[in-house]
């Protein structure tokens, strides 16, 4: 039987304010997890708290809610427990760059096989619109009156500079794009990030669907870029970020570097999950290596 | 003889290889089938400062050790000057080097507990017998092996066996064990009064407690650790990364304490079993998972390795003063298990145990241990037997049904079974978010009832003795073994043992109140965290307390000093 959206949803319908992103990313992902033929009980979701993380009781597939900031870190063990899960992390962007920053570089880094979705709507909104990282200076914010005082910085960069073995940007407003970026940073083995511009009506209001509109560059316009040259890539966020424009898509992807479990010696040629060999064990020839 | 035991002391600096020499000296009295209790002092600091090995040596097992010393055989001046006074009446201090000048209280000393002291240039020997200089600490084992008059071919065997697939000539390390064996120092009137017991030349098993908790977790199934270095904790890290290639495990070490737990707390949810090592601080940073855990109802095992002090504290030395966290840490209202080992028996059983309590009760499960037994030498005859592995695996209709016993179905992830969300929300049946009144009512009481359903499975601590002793000691941890070392030389005194601190049973404790007898609370730490708990649980409050914080385990000295007093 084939496989419908309603079999990745619950029956609890979901909260978010009329307009909200995370309508738009959540769809794309189910999209994606249908399209890629990954049944409900052959992935997990690792929920942050935040807005996006109050989809939880949204989705069919398992799932874990565990604490701000901290999905990553939940869907890097899900991932090593288990192998045969498809492992998704959703985080928003104060989650992932405020409280639980060393996630994000530790799993690029291990290159755990997840895909880290980053709901980027530019504030911590559950909590009423405090600024993050990826608020501009200035604007006015939750207990700011004369707007945040600090700059916001260049999270991109940053990311690509961590050489991620695959990063992708995308827009909330775009489902069909997002759904195929999606799609590929689950067929990716490793570690993929995906930065997703999502709107927010209730406080990011300046950037509508219109702004948006104008101020995105899709990669597949530019048929002459390639997400194999990390030098490309550095180029394409130095002139993002000089036009003040957003280019989504795949912008670098690096499919020679092993994942973590790959790369560890003493897994080696072992077929079985870890969470299928919870047994008694004879330690009777390890007393040999005691007192060393 | 000093307490039935005979006590060898090595003290030097960090870095000048006092831990191989002790360890060699360990192994080769447990070559001659004698029980060994070793501890090691030693500064936070890679190199220099004051370190000591000391290896107590008995007919039968021993577990803690005695303050004083037969031998101390130092490296360098200031180990000379640090432990001179921990001398027993006709000790012997073997000096490697040059002689040195003792102060006057040193001199008396000395004098007054007929002290001797040989000055025995190591390396020299060494060279002179053909050796090299790091043979040096074998020319040490020989003379000290000559002062225990035992036979130097046992000696010889046992070094050659450790020093095995290393490159070492053979011929060369024979000949210093034998220079300083035979070295024209020695005289008959050393050691006169020492006298090694019976041997019954059966090995036995030597191991620090760490090792033992990472035998537990690996006999237990536990196929994944999880950790960030702190001491004392971090040799558990150490074996079980050691040894991975032959146990097939996964050990990752994260980039912090949160990450670790986190990253477990995935790991369980899946259905493996994972540990999780970290002290102090590094478990305040694992308590909103903790907490996490605890809502989730996700099994969770964390060892917590103890040191004394808030903050840094003491960063090596040893204590027992985070009971109170282990058993309160966390926000919110949650159940939990903790758990307390005291030696390498212990640790074995209780580790595999804790993982069956985490999956059958879907909690976390704090274990405690302290450097006291994390890092020191234990010989036993044999390792209690493996438990068998009980998850309380079950599928059902909601994840977190509501239950008489608390305890709610759970399946392992797996690809046909019904999907279902663990969450940190409170939650109803299905694990969807709520905040409805009644509903986080109930889901918070079906959790509590967990702790009253575990309550009636797990023991009542533990009473080593007889309910007639004159006193009785109330402790947990490595309190135990000072306690019982005290009693087997003769002291009409008895202990009672609290593995499991949370839930906690007080039934065997206040029968025994009731008797009248001498009840003394005994704790490696400044506030009685245990008594506070028992007070707590049944308003019970000790009259006699013997509290310890200065980083030092209990000494079989100290206990007996207490009652004498």
């Amino acid at each position: 039987m084939a496989l419908e959206l309603k079999d990745y949803n619950s029956t609890t319908l979901p909260t978010w304010c009329p307009g909200c992103g995370n309508f738009a990313i959540h769809t794309a992902l189910k999209k994606a997890l249908i399209e890629l033929n990954i049944e409900p009980s052959e992935a997990l979701i690792s929920f942050d708290i935040g807005c996006n993380g109050n989809g939880a009781d949204t989705v069919g597939t398992y799932a874990f809610k565990g604490l701000h900031g901290r999905s990553i870190a939940v869907a890097s063990g899900v991932h090593l427990a288990n192998r045969k899960f498809t492992v998704i992390a959703d985080i928003g962007d104060g989650g992932c760059f405020h409280e639980g920053l060393d996630h994000l570089v530790n799993a690029i880094k291990s290159n755990y096989d997840i895909t880290i979705l980053i709901h980027n709507n530019q504030n911590f909104a559950l909590t009423t619109g405090q600024a993050t990282v990826t608020t501009p200076k200035g604007k006015k914010m939750y207990a700011q009156p004369h707007g945040s005082p600090e700059r916001n910085l260049d999270v991109d960069s940053f990311i690509l500079n961590l050489h991620p073995t695959f990063f992708a940007k995308a827009y909330s407003g775009d489902p069909l794009q997002l759904t195929e970026i999606i799609k590929k940073g689950i067929q990716h083995k490793g570690c993929s990030v995906i930065n997703i511009s999502q709107s927010c009506p209730t406080y990011n209001r300046e950037m509508t669907p219109q702004w948006f509109k104008e101020n995105i560059i899709k990669l597949d316009t530019l048929p002459e870029y390639s997400s194999n040259s990390m030098e490309a890539a550095k180029e394409l966020l130095e002139t993002a970020n000089k036009t003040k424009k957003i280019y989504t898509g795949i912008i670098f992807q690096d499919t020679t570097i092993p994942t973590f479990y790959d790369n560890l010696h003493s897994r080696k040629g072992i077929i079985s999950e870890l969470a299928e060999e919870v047994k008694e064990y004879n330690i009777k020839e390890l007393l040999k290596y005691t007192n060393s | 003889m000093y307490l039935s035991r005979t006590v060898i002391k090595f003290g030097g600096e960090s870095g000048q290889g006092i831990n191989t020499v002790g360890r060699m000296l360990t192994q080769s009295l447990n070559r001659l089938g004698l029980f060994t209790f070793s501890n090691r002092e030693y500064p936070s600091l890679i190199k220099g400062g004051v370190a000591s090995y000391q290896v107590d040596v008995r007919d039968k097992e021993i577990y803690a050790s005695g303050k004083k010393t037969n031998i101390l055989c130092t490296l360098s001046e200031k180990a000379l000057h640090t432990y001179i006074y921990d001398l027993l009446e006709n000790g012997i201090i073997i000096h490697d080097g040059n002689e040195i000048e003792l102060n006057q209280d040193e001199e008396i000393f000395v004098q007054k507990n007929n002290i001797q002291i040989i000055y025995l240039d190591s390396v020299k020997v060494a060279l002179e017998a053909g050796g090299i200089e790091i043979m040096a600490n074998v020319v040490l084992l020989g003379y000290i092996w000559k002062i225990l008059k035992q036979d130097v071919n046992i000696l010889i065997e046992e070094v050659l066996e450790l020093l095995e697939g290393k490159k070492i000539d053979i011929e060369a390390e024979k000949a210093c064990i034998v220079a300083g064996y035979s070295h024209p120092s020695y005289r008959n009137t050393l050691g006169e009064d020492i006298e090694l017991p019976s041997k019954s030349l059966q090995r036995k098993l030597l191991m620090t407690g760490n090792e033992a908790v990472a035998l537990g977790a690996l006999a237990g199934g536990v196929r994944a650790y999880y950790g960030y270095p702190m001491t004392p904790a971090t040799s558990i890290q150490k074996f079980l990364g050691e040894t991975a290639d032959e146990t097939k495990i996964l050990v990752k070490q994260a980039e912090n304490e949160i990450t670790a737990a986190l990253m477990a707390l995935g790991s369980m949810y899946m259905g493996t079993r994972v540990l999780v090592a970290t002290s102090g601080g590094g478990f305040d940073l694992m308590t909103e998972t903790l907490s996490c855990a605890g809502i989730s109802e996700t099994p969770l095992v964390i060892v917590l390795a103890q040191r004394i002090g808030a903050g840094t504290g003491v960063p090596t030395w040893t204590g027992s003063g985070d009971i109170s966290v282990a058993t309160k840490g966390g926000h919110g209202d949650y159940p939990r298990c903790v758990i307390s080992i005291s030696d390498i028996n212990s640790a074995f059983e209780l580790t595999q145990k804790a993982f069956n309590i985490a999956d059958k009760y879907q909690l976390p499960v704090i274990i405690l241990t302290e450097k006291q037994i994390a890092e020191s030498i234990y010989s036993t005859s044999s390792l209690p037997p493996i438990q068998k592995v009980d998850r309380g695996l079950s599928t059902g209709e909601f994840r977190y049904q509501i239950t008489e016993s608390g305890i709610s179905p759970r399946w392992m992830p797996t690809k046909g079974l019904k999907p279902y969300i663990s969450t940190s929300d409170e939650h109803t049946e299905n694990g969807h978010s709520t905040d409805v009144a009644d509903e986080v009512k109930e889901m918070s009481e079906k959790r509590a009832r967990k702790m009253q359903t575990l309550e009636q499975e797990i023991p009542e601590p533990i009473l080593f003795g007889s309910e007639n002793a004159e006193a009785i000691f109330i402790g947990s941890g490595s309190t135990k073994n000072a306690v019982l070392d005290a009693q087997s030389t003769g002291e009409n005194i008895a202990y009672l043992s609290y593995e499991y601190i949370l839930p906690l049973k007080t039934g065997t404790l206040l029968k025994l109140a009731e008797k009248g007898k001498r009840m003394i609370l005994i704790e490696n730490n400044q506030t009685g965290q245990l008594g506070n708990l028992i007070r707590e649980k049944c308003s019970y409050e000790f009259k006699e307390k013997l509290l310890k914080y200065d980083g030092r385990p209990f000494f079989v000295d100290d206990i007996l000093d207490y009652l004498n007093k």
